[in-house]
């Protein structure tokens, strides 16, 4: 009876030796977790807390997110408007060339013709005149003339080809020229040929006149460009 | 004797506990209900050692019983996504409470009675003394 007490005292005793050695160890642990855990820190914070985070942060990400998107829409925007200028820029540098080509105030080459007319000494020929010279220039024109030259004069829209009587000298573009006479011509080299030569043609009867005229088709002709300058005043 | 074993395992507890390698704060909330659990069991128990109706059968699995409980319907409760700790909690600590007051109820009442009889005896050996002087 007495053994059978000691035994049951000496369990309680180990029980409640083991029991307190549980509790206290437990407790002390979630002491020393609770004092040094960081409760700000993302590794600590409750679910709720953290979705809360995760939304606020979500929210913060789509503005800035739609920011971007709006940043680079404008920035596409701009590239843009910079390459349509860019287009309209380059578009109006090549008008602008084409038209200068056109209009006689750039130096041009490219394939065509060079017709020289000699002055004869013989008195029985008839002088060269401006309308000779008119003649060749229209029949040039007719024939797909782009650019044409008499003696580095070059012609163009109001260009004039005069005869003055009194004087007996050929002014082109207000300029008093003398023989012999260079006309050169830029474009189809043999359609440009063909309208001067041939039954008919201006060159054809001018040397049925006996004057001295030779055309040649070249490769390469250069026309210089209008020296004068052109001025428009009651024109708008 | 009991309290020297209570004493070491309180001792080599708090050593060990201090000692311990941290365990991460999610599972800190586990760790307090299974404290909680077990402070009433062993509450429990000394209120049962009072009514001298102790049962170390009892108080054993009741204290890793309720603490190992708690700690599963704390889990169940996350995955459920219902705050059930806080159900343990309320009936851990209302039974801790009326543990507590049972206890406190029969301290008060030894002491009571303990002083009445002090106060008893004194006046039986003064009406002694009073009669021995009579008699004198």
């Amino acid at each position: 009876m007495k053994n059978g007490m000691k035994k049951g005292k000496i369990t309680m005793i180990i029980t409640a030796g083991i029991a307190c050695f549980a509790l206290v160890l437990v407790m002390t642990m979630q002491f020393k977790i609770v004092n040094e855990a960081d409760i700000t820190s993302i590794e600590n914070m409750r679910k709720s807390e953290l979705s809360t985070e995760l939304a606020n942060w979500k929210t913060r990400y789509d503005e800035v997110n739609k920011q971007y998107e709006e940043t680079t829409a404008m920035i596409e925007e701009y590239k843009n408007n910079k390459e349509s200028n860019e287009e309209t820029s380059n578009l109006m540098d090549s008008e602008l060339e084409q038209i200068n080509m056109s209009l006689g105030k750039t130096d041009v080459e490219g394939q065509g013709v060079i017709i020289s007319i000699k002055e004869t000494d013989n008195e029985e020929v008839e002088k060269i005149t401006s309308d000779d010279l008119l003649v060749i220039v229209n029949a040039l024109k007719l024939a797909g003339a782009e650019a044409i030259s008499i003696n580095d004069q070059r012609i163009i829209n109001m260009s004039d080809i005069v005869y003055i009587d009194a004087a007996s000298v050929i002014r082109v573009n207000g300029e008093r020229i003398l023989a012999p006479y260079t006309i050169k011509a830029i474009g189809d080299s043999s359609y440009l040929e063909s309208s001067l030569i041939g039954n008919g043609g201006a060159i054809d009867e001018m040397k049925k006149k006996g004057q001295d005229v030779t055309i040649d088709k070249e490769n390469n002709v250069t026309i210089s460009k209008y020296n004068g300058d052109i001025e428009t005043k009651y024109m708008e | 004797m009991i309290f020297i074993a209570i004493l070491i395992g309180c001792i080599l507890g708090a050593l060990i506990g201090m000692n311990a390698p941290m365990i991460s704060y999610t599972y800190s909330s586990y760790l307090a209900i299974a404290v909680i659990a077990a402070l009433d069991s062993v509450f429990g128990g000394i209120n049962s050692v009072i009514n001298k109706n102790f049962d170390l059968k009892i108080f054993v699995t009741g204290f890793f019983g309720n603490a190992i409980l708690a700690i599963l319907l704390t889990i169940l409760g996350q995955k459920l996504n219902v705050d059930i700790y806080l159900a343990a909690i309320v009936v851990f600590v209302g039974r801790m409470f009326i543990n507590l007051a049972m206890i406190r109820r029969y301290f008060v009442d030894k002491w009571i009675k303990a002083f009445e009889e002090r106060k008893n005896r004194k006046s039986k050996k003064e009406e002694k003394i009073e009669a021995k002087t009579e008699e004198n």
